[in-house]
Order: structure tokens, then sequence, then C-alpha cells
């Protein structure tokens, strides 16, 4: 509780949370002034596909940068030493950071898509479930980052190192892996699709995206190859589950094994 | 003398409790059959039995709460005289039995010049089949099946079968297999129709000459697919989110020509897919935030394309299956809107660009020869994977537009601009007194 209490606290005083939350809040807000000349029954899914494919820019590298200087700050500040010299170890400081990280990201998060439902209640016909599943998503994708953020700056000794780090980790999900990928989809077969299958969902916004078109009820699997029902040999829900207990388990790993307690500064 | 007194008593409360009103209502067909040609049979709000054959010119309309329930054995309801008319029902129950020799429906007409309209239809198999009926009307039919998933064990909205000059307008489809099945049917006209969750919003067999207008399809497998038949018209129609590994928003297989005007499509996984196709023209059709725009697979001929916006889609147009050069891009000196991905002068202000546009797509072979290849087009990686490959030797014309139209200006929204002024504002005066943590050192002033 006092480290969501400081995290709060240190967050409010600073510009990258309110810098975040406003471009996520400028993005939705846009896109619902948005002028289009179509109207029809299915906007609301339009809009929410929309606005992801929007935010799906700017929320992993925001909240690599946000999960990444509220760790290095705690080197910068000092306080990591003490905290550790006092009662902490790397692991449970770490866990603690987290939470509080994941409840100030979160919370405004969520509040302000609980307010941006209204707004869409006096323009679009809703569906309630599709809206938990985009929220959802949007939850699961920014904690994701978050934590990845956290990695960085435990194992970062300096600013610009996490600098560097996170562009190269954004970069990495939001070209490489899919090029990667892409270089080799022409030695895809029914045989080795299973193993693609798993190395594509490990991208997070690649799982992520599956889950919401799916769950939003958007994306049709019916008359599906035998080759695409071997790619998808699970949910989606369980694609983007095991992608999300993978990568939490990489960066909770990265940052206890090569955590540097202190910066260069 | 008592005992007769008795029995006559109870046989006269016998009539009273039960009229033969009362008992002819119960089954609809005895009142059918009792009625004279051309009479307005009204029904209470109420279930009646179904399983009825109409076999009179007659007007039948229901209330609000007037079912028809069959008995899972039949077609509910069989027209089988024409200048019937059926109103306000709602009809189920139909039978699901995929082994017998004929495919049962909500509502099967068998005749000609009849009218059906403002019903509900569940748990049928078909919902309205027209066989070998020509000159009816449906409309207003709000007809529901049992969700995507379910294909096979389910028939289609509205079927029409060796059936010509029908008039389909206002109806509702949502989750059966096709939303509007053609076969062998000509000269019908479909407006104003929302099909939904089905396989193929709209699906063409053999079926020439049909026209629809102003018809809205969503989240179907497909939205509509025309296979075999020609010289059809479809305007002003929406096709949207039609999206899945082999969605399209319209497909041609082996329709000729075909003459589509004034359509959108908007969100599909393929906005057009042509296929063994010729002479079809696309004129004024706003082909927008498609995972592909136009797939024209070279067995595909000379299509016109002019005065389309084909923009925001990932990949604008692509051939495939070799080169089909006879596809023309402009006519009369008109091309096509490319959007802001491909920028123009305009320097005599006439409206068309002052050179060519030309797409080159190193993509074709991997979406020929791999369909996973789909699952990748919403990533960013595709511009870095056709820029690298720009180069090398696999990289082809798509098409080229010589008169391309000049993009449309966009208009913005001045809220928006001052919702964004404001935000702004508002920042900069926050981050002019206090500190900043996450950005700036702790106790220093930025």
């Amino acid at each position: 509780m006092h480290y969501i209490w400081k995290e709060w606290k240190e967050n409010i005083r600073g510009k990258g949370l309110w810098l975040s939350i406003s471009i996520i809040v400028l993005i939705s807000v846009s896109i619902l002034f948005r002028p289009t000349a179509l109207s029809f029954d299915k906007g609301f899914y339009v809009l929410l596909i929309n606005l992801f494919d929007t935010l799906i820019y700017f929320i992993p590298i925001l909240c690599l940068f946000i999960g990444a200087f509220s760790i290095f700050q705690e080197k910068e500040q000092k306080t990591l030493i003490m905290l550790l010299t006092k009662k902490d170890n790397y692991p449970s400081f770490l866990v603690k950071k987290s939470l509080g990280l994941y409840t100030v990201v979160l919370v405004p998060l969520i509040v302000w898509f609980s307010v941006y439902l209204l707004l869409l209640k006096f323009t679009l016909q809703l569906d309630i479930k599709s809206y938990l599943v985009f929220v959802a998503a949007i939850v699961l994708m920014t904690l994701l980052f978050l934590q990845m953020g956290a990695a960085i700056g435990s194992f970062s000794r300096s600013r610009m190192q996490i600098i560097g780090y996170t562009i190269f980790v954004w970069f990495y999900f939001f070209f490489l892996h899919d090029f990667i990928l892409l270089s080799f989809l022409p030695d895809v077969t029914y045989e080795n699709v299973k193993f693609f299958s798993v190395i594509y969902f490990l991208n997070p916004l690649q799982s992520v995206r599956m889950y919401l078109e799916t769950g939003m009820g958007v994306y049709s699997f019916g008359h599906m190859s035998r080759l695409m029902q071997a790619f998808m040999w699970t949910k989606p829900v369980f694609f983007l589950l095991g992608n999300l207990l993978v990568w939490l388990v990489v960066s909770v790993g990265t940052a206890i094994v090569f955590n540097r307690k202190e910066g260069y500064e | 003398m008592k005992k007769m007194t008795l029995l006559s008593f109870v046989f006269s409360l016998f009539l009273l409790v039960i009229p033969e009103k009362n008992m002819a209502a119960e089954n609809l067909q005895a009142i059918i059959d009792s009625m004279k040609e051309g009479a307005v049979l009204k029904l209470e709000n109420k279930t009646y039995e179904g399983n009825i054959v109409i076999n009179k010119p007659l007007t039948m309309i229901g209330r609000s709460k007037t079912v028809i329930k069959g008995d899972g054995t039949g077609n509910v309801i069989s027209v089988k005289a024409p200048h019937v008319k059926l109103s306000q029902l709602t009809v189920s129950g139909g039978s699901m039995d995929r082994n017998s020799s004929e495919e049962y429906a909500a509502i099967k007409i068998y005749t000609d010049h009849n009218v059906v309209e403002h019903v509900t239809i569940r748990h049928s198999f078909h919902g309205v089949y027209l066989s070998k009926a020509h000159d009816n009307t449906i409309r207003y039919a709000d007809i529901k099946g049992m969700g995507k998933g379910e294909i096979a064990a389910q028939g289609n909205g509205i079927h029409v079968f060796y059936a010509n000059d029908n008039l389909l307008e206002h109806n509702t489809v949502d989750g059966t297999r096709d939303g509007m099945f053609f076969d062998y049917a000509y000269r019908n006209k479909s407006y104003d129709n929302n099909i939904t969750n089905t396989r193929y919003g709209l699906h063409y067999m053999y079926s020439d000459e049909n026209i629809f207008k102003r018809n809205v399809f969503t989240m179907n497998t497909g939205g509509a697919a025309v296979m075999n038949s020609n010289h059809l018209k479809l305007e002003d129609n929406q096709f949207i989110i039609n999206y899945g590994n082999q969605s399209f928003g319209l497909l041609l297989l082996q329709a000729n020509d075909n003459d589509i005007k004034n359509n959108t499509f908007y969100m599909n996984q393929r906005g057009l897919y042509i296929d063994q196709a010729t002479r079809n023209t696309f004129k004024s059709n706003r082909i927008i935030q498609n995972q592909i725009g136009i797939e024209l697979w070279a067995s595909s001929n000379e299509q016109t394309f002019t005065l389309n916006r084909i923009s925001e889609n990932t990949i604008p147009a692509v051939t495939l299956g070799g080169n089909s050069e006879n596809n023309a891009w402009s006519k009369d000196g008109k091309g096509n809107d490319w959007g802001a991905a491909f920028p123009l002068t305009d320097l005599n202000q006439d409206g068309i660009g002052d050179f060519p546009v030309i797409y080159h797509s190193s993509l074709h072979q991997l979406i020929e020869d791999q369909e996973l290849t789909n699952l990748f087009l919403k990533s960013p990686a595709i511009s870095i994977y056709e820029k690298i490959n720009a180069t090398l030797k696999d990289d082809e014309v798509m098409f080229q537009d010589s008169h391309p139209l000049t993009a449309a200006k966009a208009q913005h929204s001045w809220i928006l601009y001052l919702v964004i002024a404001g935000v702004a504002v508002l920042i900069l005066r926050k981050g002019r007194h206090r500190l900043c943590i996450i950005f700036g050192r702790n106790g220093r002033k930025i």
C-alpha cells in the first residue's frame, strides 16, 4: 500500500503519466469526432477497432517509458538502496513497485474508458460485452509493457540506456518480430505451423489484437483451411494468457537477475 | 326424468363452455379452409398451431403477439395459391431435417403475386423460400438463425430458387447460413436489406439481371458472393467489417458484365475479390480501410475501375496469378482517387493528377502462395517488408492508373482542434510551476 501511495504521489507530480493519459484521451476523443460519411449500426465496432489500431502505436512505448523511468528514479534518488538495506530484497521491491505501477497507470486508464463509454452512449449503439473485451485488451497490453519497462529500468544504468533499450523493445515487437516471421513464411507447412503459431503469438501486439477481434465477434473463423485450423490450435484468449505469462516471467526474471542497484548519475 | 334433465343440462353446459368458435380457432387450417377466396382473416394475440397450407387467395393479418408455431416436421406456412398476403406474424418451428427430399422453411411460397410483410421468423431451416414463385414481395421480414458458427445445420434467410421478378425490401437477416441466396433467379430487386453475421450476406448462383440497392452487409464471412451470374446492378450498398482470413466485401467469381456503382467497402479483409470475371464496371465506389482493397486474379480481364476512392487500405490493389494487363484503371480520362498514400500534383487544376499512379508490390507472391500472409496485413512490418523488397526482382507493378484523381480534401472537426488546444494549454501551464520527476531530475525545474 505504501508503494502504491508513493508511486501515486510521484506520478501526479510528474509529467509522464499525465502526458501519456492525455495522449490516450486525445486519441479516443479525436476518433469520436472523426468526420466520416459512414453511418451505420456497427459504428461501435468500427470505432473500437480503429481506436485500438491507433492506441497500439502509443500504449506500448509510453508504458515502457513509464515503467523504466519509475524504477530508474529509485536508483537516481538513492531510495532503492535505502529500501533494500532496510527490509526489502530486490524481488520483493520489484513486485511491490510493479503493483504500485499497475495501480497508478491502470486506475486512470480504466476511469477514462468508463467515462468514454458514457460519451459513446450518446452517439452509437453499445455492446457492453465487446467494450469489456476492448478494455481488457488495453489493460493487459498496458500491464505487459509496464512490466517490460520495469525490467528495462532495472538493468539500465543511465537514461540513454533506457531510451535505447525501450526503443529497441518497441521496434522489435512493432516491426522486427513480424518481419522475421514474414521472411520465414514461405517455409511454413502443415507440419511446422503449430510452432510458427507459437512464435507468432509471442508478439503481444498480435495476440492482443486476435483476442480483441475474436472477442468482439468481428473476426470470423468460419471455413478455415486445414493449415489455418492447425495454426489456431487453441482459443485466442489462451494465446493471450500464454503470452502474458511468458513475458511477465521473462521481464520479472530479467529484472531480478540483471538488476543494477545504482545508476551512473 | 331427472336423469334426462341432468344429462341435457350437462350437455348444454359443455356447449356453452367450449363454443365452436374457440375450437376452430385452435385449428388455423380449418379456419383457412372454411374461408372464401379473397377473405381477410384477422388473427388474435395468441399461438396457433402451424404447418398450415394456404390454397386460396386470402389475407392473413396477425397482431403484435400472434405466433404460428410449426411442429418441426415441415414448412410452417406453405403458400400454394396466388395473391396471398401474410402480415404481422411470428413464425417458428420449421423442420430442420436435412435428410428429407424437401428443404423446409418457415414460409414457403410456390405461387406468384403474394405479399409477405412484417413477419418475424425464428427456429426454422430457411426463413422465406420462394420456389418457382414470381412477382412476390417480401418486406420487413426479421429473420434470425442460429448464429455464425452453425453453417451446415441451417438454411438461408431468404432463399430464391428459380424465381423471377420478386421484390425483397427492408428485410433484416441475422445469423443464418446465407442471408439471401439466389439460385437460377432472374430480374429480382433487393432494396434496403440489412444482413449480418451470416456466411455470405448475399449469395448468387446462375442468376442474372438482378438489382441490389442500398443493402447493408456487416460482419459476415463474406459480404456478397456473386458466382456465375451476369448483368447485375449493385448500387449504394455497404459492405462493412466482413473480416476473417477468407473474408471479402464482394466476391465476383465467373461473373460478367456487372455494374457496381456507389458502394462502400469498408474494413473488410478484401474489399473486392475478383476471380475469373470479365467486363465488370466499378464506378464511384468507396474502397476504404480494407486490408486488401482489390484482389484481382489474372484470370479476370477487362474490368474497368473509374472514379472510385481507393484509400487507406493496407494494400490498395494486388494482382495475383500472373499479370492481367487487360484491366482498365481509368475510363474516358478519369481514373481513381488513391488517397494520401499516392501524393499527386495537379498544376492545371483539372482534378486529374499530372502523372500516373503506379503501385509496385512484392507481397503478391507471398499472398498467392501462403494464406497465413493475411495474418500480417495489419502489421506495421508490412511496409518495411515492401520497402526492403522494392529493390529485389520480385517487385511487380500491381496497377497503373494513368489519370488518377487528385485526393478529396479531408474535412476536419473544429471541436477536435479546440479540445487539442485546451489540453495542450493545460499541460504547458502545469509544466511551468511543478517539478518533473519522471522526465526530469527531482528537485530541478525543467
